[in-house]
């Protein structure tokens, strides 16, 4: 008979860890990267969840370097942005957005405060490239382009450079001298801005081909749109394009003291919150109801408080001069739900006509980029420049992009294009680009708020973003949003998710039964034991922002 | 102590004293009628100083030797003590110990098992538990018990087996009789300290009681089995050491004027004392007749009573208890025990004093005259009184 | 945010036979590995027994004795009274056993030990079933829920242990669970430097016995302390309570709904339940506020 298997029937001495339970199981978790709802939202494809987390460790320097990977300009768009981010934030439906656009904001301005330089540029290489027009989506792709090391020349029609970011948003919205800041850290890392400098179609672009390897037109949209019922040569009729720009180069047009604006976006209220400053009686009128108008809530929060009557869902339908300036005649109206898309088609409301009387009308009912004398050239339609999805135009090495391209007219979309645009043209010249966003785009799902283990979040509000009182603003251009302080800003990176974006918490560590899930401190990661992970999921279960999940493992 | 001292002591107490120079360690022990004197005794000489263990009073017999078994494992001398209900009660955990090859040494005062209730002498409490891999000896006398409690122990922890050191109530458990107590420097020298090969200690990192499989069960009993095969021989020379130290042997049986004898009485405990007496008054009459007293019950000592009954006629064996469908518990051993053997006397089994019944060494008398008369026992055991 | 930061001794091992996503297991991590090496611990027959490993191999690092399924106090007490002896104080002492060895075929021996106040850790594993043996009820299975030998509901409420060994006066009572792992360490830690009998029931829930899936265990613990059923607390002495996580409120529903053992409640058990949640809730609250000296 063979020798008995001679195992002790009393007093063990062995460990289980000799047991591959890891046969166990079908599905094997992997960590993931995974994109957050935010980043998926922004224009330029932030890393939010990594420059939060950032601040959230109080590493401010760190955070802002993050931010200007791919934005340049985080103090201006901290002030402007429409912050899509907010919109798509998982927490919205959980207790409330986290208040992103303020963070960047705070971030931006400590950035100013402690005077941080923009990143060194790659050595510079033999790619000229001349942008036309030094407008967000301009900046952005001379930012971007000069980064890569190419030699970048802005030229700019106007005096100053910044586009409607300089000509256009009133100073309260935006102070010049945050812009001009951050502007200057793009000429400290080589890019040069030539002011005064317009460029004429098509004849000078012809010649910018000689000189340069590419051209990037960013001209913006710089011709307003106008009522036809009005006449602009009239002392009384101005565009708010013009208007603005003028405040905005410190001189006043004489309007009288009775002001109506048309329009209903940002442009308007800025008009009109513009003219309100100057003390005037400010009326506002626009086609879309208020729910509807594409204005910002905020803005049109602090519009009504400034004093400005709202007169929603209405056109003017004629005019005539009376003793003391006009009265226009008006009427309600809805609009043709079954109008082409972009389109406002008004329907006006039977009897409801009224009567508004004012001493000037400006209006600001959109822009167009100014292709006079371009069509001829370079493909045109639709009210712009036609490109492909390559930013590309119908002649070779020119490119476009910003509000000339587009009519989602956002400073966001402006910036994201001209980085988009950079990098297209680093490719087409031969020079390949690595992603800069470590999430490919589109081919990772984004994480839902589904996959958020609220448990480890307890409820707190969102942190309150606060305005001047209307007595403090109303006669100023003073900036109407009162700076978050560091406190607000640390409990507010508190509330962010971080979805998809490992925190390295070790909840998976921990809430493992097997231990199947150990720290690798070498490569300061997670590994999980092939020999003894059973494929439970409590780790993707307990993962409080969606980093892993289990994968179905066929044998 | 350094002299023995001659005290008048129960049976009971003398259980107590021998405990106390074995120097167990821990004592899990309940209380039952007639056990507890012995734990009465050991909680006073604990509080005198005289006996340094510390005694738990668990809410149960069952909790006591739950107790004993994991004290024992974890490396120190364990006693404790019971009977009847509590001695059934303990019934899984005597197993339990068994086979955790813990060397408790138990003392069990036999007494009637209900229903019906009852608290006299009546050896079928510990005869029940013959299969639950303890050690069992019976004892006759206050002297034996003591003795024999600290021989158990150096038996036990030489074979790791556990061991019940078994007398009856009152007739042994409660007469006062002159007991020598030996000293504790004598103890000492023949009672070693307890130093197990395994012990339940963070120090040692070894665990105890995993679900084992078919073929390691089967090895296990196996070498249960072969550890109580050696039990036999160690008694005997655990007592020959005793004897040497104190003048006081036992045997694991005693023969006691056998030779020639045309009948032995076989029989355990108490009984054997009275049979003694019938055994002197018979001889003084002219019938050879003889006693076998059975110590060792537990293995039961086969060889050593095949040499002791071959080619003695007749042997009656007088059982103090009853096991149902059976008869006699001895009766029944000794058939087994004797089965085959050449010359092997006839057996006639008497249920003598079941349930606590007298018996006098005149009544012993009749059922040796019975079986001398008749000339074919029968096969099962017969009903006297 | 809510993170963990929890020192771990290495003494459970991976390779166990625990189901997959098994609360228990996790529960006998935390309390082992926060004890650490210098412990010995008491197992009776349960799931426990089962993830303690086959002959010869162990899952944990520490000396295991495996007991009958109603001697774990008892064997716990030999155990420390024998190491004491020995002179080795300092060694903790636990048993480690379920609900069914506790509440039931246990608890004489527990009582017993509580009124000797053993110097011991007692851990009641919780999981409201005799789940090693096919799941069938014990005194703490909830009222109404499906057990094997309880297939219309079980008909009586579920027995309060951790106040019956309050009532003891015994210096450390608590409930812990491992939705809630850095109380569980917490106390287990507490318990460590308490001399006397300890007692911490911790809720693991069982997978195939509650019917919820491999990955629910934590999430389903915490269900049961903010929906109020199974508040963690902790008793010291026998009158001085203090709440760690309590009832939020939550309706029983979103406990009940997502368990098996569960689904053929009717409104009006449900009702009842809710009820009877909320009374004891209310009841507890007064009496930890008449029995809290501060």
């Amino acid at each position: 008979m063979s020798q008995i298997n001679q195992i002790p029937t009393i007093w063990t001495t062995g460990w289980t860890e000799i047991f591959n339970t890891g046969t166990w199981r079908s599905a094997f978790p992997e960590y993931q990267l995974r994109p957050s709802p935010c980043h998926n939202a922004c224009p330029i494809e932030g890393e939010i969840p990594v420059w939060i987390q950032q601040l959230k460790n109080k590493d401010f320097y760190d955070s802002w370097l993050t931010l200007v990977k791919n934005n340049p300009f985080p103090a201006v768009t901290g002030r402007v942005c429409h912050h899509p981010c907010q919109s798509a934030c998982n927490r919205n439906h959980y207790d409330d957005t986290v208040a992103v656009n303020a963070m960047e904001q705070f971030i931006g301005d400590m950035a100013l405060v402690e005077n941080w330089s923009l990143p060194a540029p790659l050595p510079e290489i033999n790619l000229k490239i001349a942008v036309v027009g030094a407008g967000p989506a301009g900046l952005s792709a001379a930012f971007h382009l000069r980064q890569a090391g190419c030699q970048v020349t802005v030229l700019e029609a106007q005096a100053e450079p910044g586009g409607t970011l300089r000509y256009g948003i009133p100073s309260y919205r935006l102070p010049k001298d945050v812009l001009a800041q951050e502007i200057n850290r793009l000429i400290e890392t080589g890019v040069k801005i030539v002011t005064n400098s317009p460029v004429a179609f098509p004849g000078d672009l012809a010649l910018l081909k000689q000189t340069y390897d590419v051209i990037y037109l960013a001209v913006g949209a710089q011709k307003p749109k106008k009522l036809p019922l009005l006449d602009y040569t009239a002392s009384w009729v101005l565009d708010g394009l013009s208007y603005l720009k003028q405040i905005n180069c410190q001189q006043a047009p004489v309007i009288g003291n009775r002001v109506l604006v048309v329009g209903g976006g940002s442009a308007a209220m800025d008009v009109a919150r513009t003219a309100r400053r100057f003390g005037k009686e400010v009326a506002l009128i626009a086609l879309e109801n208020r729910g509807i108008l594409p204005a910002h809530p905020a803005e049109i929060k602090e519009a009504l408080e400034e004093g400005i009557k709202l007169y929603d869902g209405a056109m003017i339908t004629a005019f005539r001069e009376i003793e003391r300036g006009l009265a226009f005649t008006c009427v309600e109206v809805t609009l043709d739900p079954n109008a082409p898309v972009g389109v406002l088609r008004p329907l006006p409301i039977e009897g409801s006509d009224f009567t508004i009387e004012a001493d000037t009308i400006i209006t600001a009912i959109g822009q167009n980029p100014d292709l006079s004398n371009l069509d001829n050239f370079i493909k045109t339609g639709n009210s712009l420049i036609i490109v492909d999805e390559n930013n590309a135009t119908s002649q070779p090495f020119i490119f476009a992009g910003g509000d000339a391209t587009s009519q989602e007219r956002f400073v966001s979309f402006a910036i994201g294009m001209g980085k988009k645009a950079a990098s297209i043209i680093l490719n087409s010249l031969g020079r390949k680009q690595e992603c800069q966003s470590e999430i490919q785009h589109g081919k990772i799902p984004e994480v839902s708020y589904s996959s958020i283990n609220t448990f480890y979040f307890p409820s707190m509000p969102k942190l309150q973003e606060v305005v001047l009182g209307v007595e403090d603003r109303i006669e100023n251009f003073k900036e109407t949003k009162i700076k978050i302080n560091v406190e607000q800003a640390l409990l507010e990176a508190n509330r962010c998710f971080s979805c998809g974006h490992c925190l390295k918490c070790d909840n998976c560590f921990y809430f493992c039964p097997d231990m199947a899930v150990t720290k690798n401190l070498a490569k300061e990661d997670y590994e999980i034991l092939e020999q003894y992970c059973k494929g439970c999921g409590l780790c993707v279960e307990e993962c409080p922002r969606g980093v892993l999940a289990l994968k179905e493992e066929i044998r | 102590m350094s002299n023995p001292t001659k005290m008048l002591l129960t049976g009971n107490h003398a259980v107590s004293y021998g405990v106390m120079l074995a120097r167990p360690k821990v004592i899990p022990v309940y209380p039952i009628t007639p056990q507890t004197p012995i734990l009465e005794k050991l909680s006073e000489l604990q509080v005198l100083g005289e006996l340094d263990a510390d005694i738990m009073t668990p809410e149960s017999e069952h909790s006591a030797m739950a107790a004993c078994i994991t004290a024992s494992l974890s490396g120190v001398r364990v006693f404790t003590a019971s009977a009847s209900q509590g001695l059934m009660l303990m019934h899984e955990m005597l197993h339990y110990a068994s086979g955790a090859r813990a060397p408790i040494v138990m003392a069990n005062v036999n007494r009637t098992i209900g229903s019906p209730w009852g608290f006299w002498p009546d050896q079928t409490d510990s005869l029940a538990q013959r299969d639950t891999g303890w050690i069992q000896y019976y004892t006759e006398s206050s002297q034996e018990s003591l003795d024999t409690v600290i021989q158990a122990f150096k038996t036990a922890e030489q074979v790791s087996l556990p061991a019940m050191v078994i007398h009856e109530a009152f007739y042994v458990s409660h007469s006062l009789e002159p007991v020598e107590i030996p000293s504790q420097a004598l103890v000492d020298q023949y009672l070693p300290p307890f130093q197990p090969e395994h012990m339940l200690d963070p120090s040692r990192g070894e665990s105890w009681g995993n679900v084992v499989n078919q073929d390691m069960y089967y090895r296990h009993r196996q070498g249960l089995g072969e550890a109580m095969d050696k039990v036999p021989e160690a008694s005997i020379l655990a007592d020959r050491e005793w004897q040497t130290l104190t003048g006081r042997g036992y045997g694991i049986i005693e023969e006691y004027r056998c030779e020639g004898a045309e009948l032995v009485i076989v029989t355990m405990g108490s009984m054997a004392g009275t049979a003694r007496e019938t055994v002197d008054n018979m001889r003084k009459s002219g019938l050879s007749i003889g006693l076998v007293k059975v110590k060792l019950f537990r293995p039961f000592p086969v060889e050593t009573l095949r040499l002791a009954l071959v080619g003695i006629p007749k042997a009656i064996v007088l059982d103090r208890n009853f096991s149902p469908g059976v008869g006699g518990i001895l009766h029944q051993e000794l058939k087994a025990a004797l089965y085959g053997m050449a010359a092997a006397p006839e057996i006639y089994g008497y249920l003598a004093g079941v349930g606590g019944l007298n018996v006098s060494p005149a009544k012993i008398e009749e059922f040796v005259c019975m079986a001398l008369k008749e000339e074919k026992p029968s096969i099962n055991s017969i009903w006297v009184r | 945010m809510r993170t963990y930061e929890i020192e771990e001794y290495k003494v459970f091992n991976s390779g166990h036979q625990a189901c997959p996503g098994c609360g228990e297991a996790l529960a006998i991590r935390f309390i082992v590995n926060t004890l650490g090496p210098n412990t010995v611990g008491v197992v009776p027959p349960s799931c426990i027994a089962i993830i303690s490993g086959p002959q010869p191999y162990s899952s944990m690092r520490i000396p295991i004795y495996q007991t009958t399924l109603e001697a774990s106090a008892a064997s716990a007490a030999g155990i420390k009274r024998a190491l004491s002896a020995r002179g080795k104080e300092d060694v903790t002492v636990i048993a480690m056993a379920g609900d069914g060895g506790t509440y039931d075929i246990g608890f004489q021996a527990l009582s017993s030990a509580a009124e000797r106040n053993e110097d011991i850790i007692y851990f009641c594993l919780d999981n409201e079933g005799y789940m090693n043996t096919g799941a069938q009820k014990s005194s703490s299975t909830p009222h109404y829920a499906y057990t094997s030998s309880t297939p219309g509901g079980k008909p009586t409420r579920k027995k309060n242990l951790t106040e019956i060994m309050a009532a003891h006066q015994i210096p450390y009572v608590a409930t812990a669970t491992v939705g809630f792992p850095d109380d569980l360490v917490n106390k287990v830690q507490k318990a460590k430097q308490i001399k006397g009998t300890k007692v911490i029931t911790v809720l693991t829930p069982c997978l195939d016995g509650w019917g919820i899936a491999d990955n629910a265990a934590v999430k389903i613990s915490r269900l049961a302390v903010q929906t109020g059923i199974f508040p963690l607390y902790e008793v010291e002495n026998g009158d001085r309570y203090t709440i760690n996580h309590g009832s939020q409120g939550l309706p029983v529903t979103a406990y009940l709904s997502q368990q098996r053992r569960y689904r053929h409640l009717t409104q009006e058990q449900i009702d009842h339940i809710q009820a009877d949640v909320d009374y004891q809730w209310q009841l507890f609250l007064r009496k930890s506020k008449v029995n809290s000296f501060g």
